[in-house]
Parts: C-alpha cells; structure tokens; sequence
C-alpha cells in the first residue's frame, strides 16, 4: 500500500468526528555496517514503517502511533479516545507550501553494501598506519526513506530523503591510562571522503601522544565546534519557546537584552540543504525556516511548534516540541589558528563527560574533560586528564572573547567556527 | 505464531540463526505545567532476524511480518558478506518455555485511561501547589506491555511476557536566574500499584528543589566523600559494572591485559555482584535474549576481579563461563552483553561510625546523571550535605564527582552494612535496559569534587 493511500484512508475514517486531524505515514531503509577491534563485525539492515496520527476533537489534542497499516482502527480508536483528556490547544493544522531545501541524493542509493565495507577499512588502515597499537572501530550507514503528511486542512505533500554516515574511533590502551577518540560525519549525501575523517580521528591522537598537567585555576577555555555542546545544550533549553512560557527558561521575559558578546550570534535552521536536522515541515505541519536566536549578542527570538506559539502569542517557527532543527553560529573575525596561537596558557575542549547531569536549563555546568588539551604560549602541549570544566553558560556567552573566522559542520546538526571563552574554572586532581 | 517461526527458520542457511517478534503497546501521559503535555498510545509490531556465518553477524530489522522469512534470508546473506573466521557460540542447553506476566497487583492495561491522567495529575498538582517558587513541573506517566516470542536454531523456543510501568516526578524550582530542578521516580514490571500512593514522594521533590534555591554550590576541590546508597549503586554500575561487560574486552589485548581475572583492583571491603535471578528487581529476567539462563555472577570478590558478563560470542571467545547478560530494547535491536541487577555487597560499618574522623568532606546523595569513559567517571549528585568534624552541616548543590576508576576503587575507606536498591534505566550502544543497582553508603578518600571556587 502507497504511503498517500494509507494517509488518506486514515483521514477519511477521522474527518468526520475531529475539527482538525494530520496523519504521517513514512518507512525508512538503513543498512549500516561496523568495525568491530579492527575487524568487519556485523551488517544489518532494517525496513521500519510508522504511521501516526494527530487528531483535535472539543479543543483537546490525542495522538497515536502504529506500524501496521492493518492496525489503523486501532490508531483512530486510541487517538479519539486520547482527546477526551489531551492537552487543549486553540490551532488547526496548517496548510502552506514547503520552503525550498534538498534532502535527497540519489547516489545514496546506489551506494552498494561493499562500498560501505571498504570505506571502513580504509578508515581502519589509516589509523592503524598511524599507531597499529589503537583498537579500531569503524562505522558506515547508508539510509532512505519517503513520508508522506496529509491534514484535514488540504496538507498533501510526500517527500523524500537519504542520509549517509562514515565514522571511526580507537581506543588506545596503556597502563593504568585509556584513551578513546573518534570523529564522525553525517549528512544526506554520499559525498564524505574516508580519508579525512580518518585523518581528524588521527589528529586527536596526535595531539594526545603526551599527558600533560594542568593546574586549578580560572583560564580561557577554547571550544572546537564538537566542544561548543557543552555551551549549546543549556542554551536548547533556554531557548525551548515551552521552557519560555512556562517561566522555566532563564531567558523568559529577555527578548531584546544582550544575553552574550556581540561577538556571537545564533541561528536556527531546518532549510540547509542536505544537512540531517532539515526538512520541509515539522512535526505540526508548519514549513522549516531560519529563525534569528541571538543577534550580536541580543536575544532575538526563541524557538516555537505550533502549539506553543499560539499560547505565547508568538509565530510557530518550524521547530517540532520547541527543539532545535540545525544550528548555525555566525563566522567570527579571528582566523580560527590565530585564536590558539595568541593563548598564554589555555584548554582545548572536544569532548566531555558527564554533561547535562545535574541542572542544565539553569545554565550551571561542572563537567569532565574526556578529550581536552592543554595550551601553552600558542601551541597544543598535550591531553589533560582527571580534570573538570565548571562554570555558567550565561555568564560564559558574556565572556566570549574570540570567535573563529571559519565555521565547520559536526557530525550532526551544528555548524560552528571554535569559540574561545575567557576565566572558566579547571579543577585538577593533580593541581589541586 | 509458533508454526510461523519455525517455518521462516528453514529460509537460512548459517552456523547459527535466531529470530525475535514482537508486539507491543503503550501509553504515555505527560504533564508540563499545569497542563498536560502528552497524551498518546501505541501499538507496534516487528521483528529481527540475525544469522551468524564463519564469525560473522548479519541482521535484518522488519515491522512487516509478512517479511519475516525474507528476513531470514537476507539476515543469512549479510552474515555471509561478514564472516571470515570459525564460528564460536558457547554451548547452551535448547529451552522450550512459554511465560505468561504475572501480575499479582493490578495490571495496567485494565486501567481506564482517565485513572491514569487523575493518577499523574495528582502528582503533579502536589507539586505545583507546594510552595510559591515552584515554576514548573514535570510528570510523566508510562506504561508498555510487550510480548516476545524468540526461536533460535538449536532448538529453543521462548514466549515471554513483559510489563514495564513508570512514573517520573520532576519540580522546577526558580528564583531569579537559579533554577533547581529535583525528580522522584518509581518504576517496575510489576502493575498499576507501582504508581499509587506516591503523594509523598511528589511533596518531597518540590521541598528539596525550593530548599536547593538557598544552598550554596559545592566548593570545589578534593574531598573524603560519603555516598548514599543510590549513588554508589549507580557508581558500581557505570564505573565498575560497564568495565566488566566482556564484548567491551573480548577483541582488544590489551584491555584483556590490563582486565586480566586474578587481578585486584580494589581494597578487600569491597565485592561487586550483577545477579539477573533477585526477585522483584528491575533488572531481573529469567532468560537473556539469547536464550541463556539469569545467574548470579560476582564481578568484583574482595577486591580482586573474579568475573565478568557475557553473550554466547564473548563467552566463547574468552573462554570463560556463561552469565545470561546478552539483552536487548526491542525488536530493532540485536542483544549486547547488559547488566541486570548490580550491586556492591554490604560491609558491617554503620553509617554513624562512618562520618566519624572526617574532618572536612562531602555527603553527596542521589543521582541525576552519571557517565564514564574507559577509566574516568562523572557522576553528579542530586545534592549533599558538607561534613565537618564528623557531623552532617550545611545543604550544598552541584555536587559533581570525578575521577579514575581504578584510583578510587583503592581508596575505598568503609563500606556500609545498610544495602538498598533502586530502579532505572541503563543506555549502552543506543540501546537501553531495565536494571537495578544496589549498595550501602560507602565513603571514599581523595576524590575530585567539581564546582566553582
Ligand atoms: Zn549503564
């Protein structure tokens, strides 16, 4: 059955008892492949389908989901009952054109299973050509799937979209001392070279050959695109449009006062093309956009469903339960080396643990460096261990002192140029 | 369904096949606020079939189960593209069990729905009406029932039954740019009672996340360190228990060197158990996903490494006993070597005697996250109490531990004679699991305090 029938059919069994109701029906293909302590260790491959449904009856919301269009009784049944308790909510689902963003790349379908295979061992040799002590593990994935989103408001729209994915990390073992680095990429084309994830995989261990010290003690702080999550995560959920109007936000009630540097500014995306967090609507039906979050340091706007928006008197701006699509961190004016070469004495973050324990919408972090570095008169001197990076995302965006001039894509949803951070707290085990 | 599996069974050609459906139903009501947030329910069915060839995995995932047998076929071809080596599964007697859930309270799927919103909004309203600071909550409400029907090619066929009910109380405390938040949760397989008479418990939350606002952060620095039970239990667990999950080890020589069994790793007071048979526990099953029987299974015995848990692979691999650990989510995911129920065994020192000789440390209670890498852990405390002089002072928030594992494994000074377990859920390779975790306060010397100074 067509995914455009299964919605349809659904629709036509819902209309007449709901004032408004929105289906989605979607299946997705993946088949990834992974390297196991240097070795091909397994291939799966997994054909899912989901249809859910959304329905309003007397201003309350119910919702259900099902996998099997044979159940969809079922999933009528299940999301009528719902609405007798559901949240109440004062929106239809929408009707309007999809904004104009690619999600799909034929070549990734071609991609055949071998491809994956030796894309990874590549990864492999490259890093065991490097120091045939780490352990490798390696990983490539290939994805596809169509959707298809009907409402009763004449939303009929089906779409399409890949993703591929290439990445690889080692562990390295000494006595008494472990270390584990890796670097990942993914987007929705077939385009990601072997080599270079390899080789920022490589560079980690470079740069970790020599376990420094650091001491305790307030020092600027510099966060590579990858680190910047431990800023980012307190700021997703300060910028939640439902946090905001639930009054749990630091940010409620700061629109238009200067919450960072101008330095830094701070936009949301769901329409870069092939990048995983975009698409054409979210989960609601409104289309994807960019929203300005911060301007130069000014709070500009924060991120709405549709839900959420009409009672904060606010436009919904694509973002499904208030999260974030992709985000993109403006280009700074320091070239990106220069910011390490003009550091004294300093920390590189790339990894961490421990983030998002404890207390994280109020902005407080104290968190562990799994992968950071130490800085000295201009250049990376070794890994730093058993230390701990603590201080508020607030007052850290207030202290921005350099950002980068040339913006990267992570792994995931970010594009970011490295952030340098002036006074946060380092707790050493050994400074101490 | 029997029929079904056995039929698609002889579509794969493999050293070794098994196939695992499922059906599954659940329900989640969510209050953000005063309002609720969610109010959904689902129905899913699927499936996955996974075939090793010479060593070699290949799966595939389907909810279609007219794909079933295709599954099957396409499971083995994969493991064909894989498998470069001989094939090693430790030997396991074929079972033949059908378990139906055994519900001795009231099972939740009789529940109407709207007991189970008033359940949830009660709750929720205790806290929201607690105290004037109180900004927002959060109480979710979540009930699954799944059926599982597992097949393997040696012969041992599985149906099982389970049940899974949680709730999850959280308080958002706010005054002016601080913010607390504090969650109560109960959790079980067992019914609906699992979330009845919880009133206290949500009074609780809200009084700690107002009382939190006016404590001040820990100061940072390296501290003796008092643990309550939930918080070392949850320390054995991502510390010490993840180390000892074998697919972790198996591959690699120089982990196997550096885990090597025989070797001491802590001082004498403390031994470390994962036990999948205790019952009533979260963590509790009596086969693993691969067929295999729950045991008892000491990891850490005075100190000195002992033991670790396996899947039929590692067990092979390492030559060393079967433990039942190979568990899976759901029907998308293939088994990996799991905790079950983890605790460290109690000691006889009483809590009292414990603070007694501290000078200047930290009492750090409950949990709201925990993380480790290899060796370094990160383990925030929900809160603590500084002690001075061997006598519990002042409230203090941001209570974040760190360290290496090994170190403080060393530095253990007194276990507890008072075990207690609580209930959650652990993530491993995107996957989570039911499990337990267990201990008695335990206190620890030289351990890095994180917070601002
Ligand atoms: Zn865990």
């Amino acid at each position: 059955m067509k995914l455009r029938d299964i919605a349809h059919m659904v629709l036509e069994k819902v209309s007449s008892k709901v004032q408004s109701a929105q289906v989605v029906a979607s299946w997705e293909e993946s088949t990834p492949v992974s390297f196991e302590a240097d070795k091909l260790k397994a291939i799966k491959t997994s054909r899912t389908v989901s249809i859910g449904l959304k329905v309003i009856v007397e201003g309350r919301l119910g919702e259900s989901h099902v996998t099997d269009p044979e159940d969809v009784d079922a999933l009528v049944e299940k999301a009528l009952e719902a609405t007798k308790f559901g949240r109440e909510v004062n929106y239809t689902f929408p009707k309007e054109e999809p904004p104009d963003v690619k999600l799909y790349d034929g070549a990734v379908v071609e991609v055949p299973t071998e491809r994956l295979v030796e894309s990874c061992r590549e990864m492999l040799e490259l890093v065991k050509d490097y120091n045939p002590d780490i352990t490798v593990y390696a990983y490539a994935s290939k994805g596809v799937g169509e959707s298809h989103v009907a409402n009763t408001s004449g939303l009929d729209f089906g779409d399409e979209g890949t993703g591929y994915y290439l990445g690889v990390h080692g562990e390295l073992v000494r006595e008494g001392d472990i270390l584990m680095a890796g670097y990942g990429r993914g987007w929705r084309r077939a385009e990601i070279d072997p080599s270079e994830v390899a080789g920022r995989a490589i560079e980690k261990f470079r740069m970790a050959e020599r376990v420094v010290e650091v001491r305790s003690g307030r020092m600027p702080v510099l966060f590579t695109p990858e680190g910047l999550e431990v800023l980012l995560l307190s700021l997703k959920l300060g910028l939640n449009g439902k946090n905001v109007l639930l009054g749990s936000s630091p940010l409620s009630g700061k629109l238009g006062e200067r919450i960072a540097d101008p330095r830094f500014s701070l936009t949301d995306s769901g329409v870069e093309d092939y990048r995983p967090s975009s698409g054409h609507y979210d989960a609601d039906g409104v289309p994807k956009g960019r929203t300005v979050l911060v301007e130069e340091g000014v709070l500009r706007n924060f991120l709405y469903d549709l839900d959420t928006a009409t009672k904060a008197g606010r436009r919904p701006t694509g973002n499904t339960a208030c999260s974030p699509n992709n985000w993109l961190i403006s280009a700074g004016n320091t070239p990106n080396d220069e910011i390490l070469r003009d550091l004294r004495e300093g920390v590189v973050v790339y990894d961490v643990l421990g983030l998002g324990q404890g207390n994280p919408i109020s902005g407080e972090f104290s968190v562990n460096l799994a992968l950071g570095y130490k800085v000295e008169d201009g250049e990376v001197v070794g890994r730093v261990k058993n230390t701990m990076l603590a201080g508020n995302v607030y007052e850290a965006l207030m202290r921005i002192s350099a950002v980068g001039s040339s913006p990267e894509w992570t792994t995931g949803s970010l594009c970011a140029p490295p952030v340098l951070v002036d006074g946060l707290y380092v707790v050493s085990k050994e400074g101490t | 369904m029997r029929e079904r599996l056995e039929d698609a069974l002889k579509y794969g050609k493999a050293d070794y096949v098994e196939v695992r459906l499922e059906e599954l139903e659940a329900t989640t009501v969510a209050f953000k606020g005063k309002e609720i947030d969610t109010l959904s329910a689902s129905k899913a069915k699927g499936g996955i079939a996974r075939a090793m060839v010479r060593g070699g995995w290949g799966m595939a995932v389907f909810n279609d189960l007219k794909e079933l047998s295709d599954a099957v076929r396409r499971a083995c071809e994969l493991a064909g593209l894989v498998g470069s080596e001989e094939a090693s599964l430790a030997e396991v007697e074929p079972v033949q069990e059908v378990t139906r859930a055994e519900l001795r309270g009231r099972d939740f799927r009789g529940v109407p729905l709207d007991e189970k919103v008033r359940t949830a909004k009660e709750y929720n309203d205790i806290m929201l009406g607690h105290h004037p600071k109180i900004e927002t909550t959060e109480t979710r409400y979540w009930d699954s029932f799944r059926r599982v029907w597992y097949i393997n090619s040696e012969g041992t066929y599985i149906e099982d039954e389970r049940p899974d009910i949680s709730i999850y109380m959280t308080a958002i405390a706010r005054e002016g740019d601080k913010v607390q938040k504090v969650t109560e949760r109960a959790i079980s397989h067992g019914g609906f009672e699992t979330v009845e008479g919880l009133q206290e418990r949500a009074e609780r939350a809200a009084r700690r996340s107002v009382e939190l606002l006016s404590a001040p952060p820990v100061r940072g620095g390296v501290y003796t360190v008092v643990l309550d039970p939930r918080l070392a239990g949850v320390f054995a667990h991502e510390a010490f228990g993840h180390l000892s999950e074998a697919d972790f080890v198996y591959e690699n020589p120089r982990l196997k060197e550096l885990l090597v069994l025989g070797r001491r790793f802590g001082v004498e007071e403390v031994s470390i158990v994962d036990d999948g048979t205790i019952p009533g526990l979260y963590g509790t099953i009596k086969y693993d996903d691969e067929g295999v029987p729950a045991r008892k299974t000491y990891l850490l015995r005075e100190g000195v490494l002992v033991g670790r848990l396996h899947n039929r692979e590692t067990s092979a691999k390492m030559g060393e006993p079967l433990t039942g650990n190979a568990r899976a989510q759901g029907y998308s995911s293939e088994p990996i070597v799991r905790m079950t129920n983890t605790y460290i065994e109690p000691g006889e020192v009483r809590f009292e005697d414990m603070l007694s000789g501290i000078k200047l440390g930290v009492y750090a209670i409950d949990m709201v996250g925990g993380q480790t890498m290899m060796e370094m852990f990160t383990f925030s405390a929900g809160w603590g109490y500084m002690i001075r002089d061997g006598r519990i002072e002042e409230l203090v928030r941001d209570v974040v531990l760190t360290g290496n594992l090994f170190e403080t494994l060393k530095n253990v000074e007194a276990v507890g004679d008072d075990l207690r377990w609580d209930h959650g859920h652990c993530g491993k390779g995107g996957q989570t699991a039911p499990v337990s975790t267990g201990s008695p306060h335990i206190r620890i010397r030289n351990v890095v305090v994180g917070g601002r100074r």
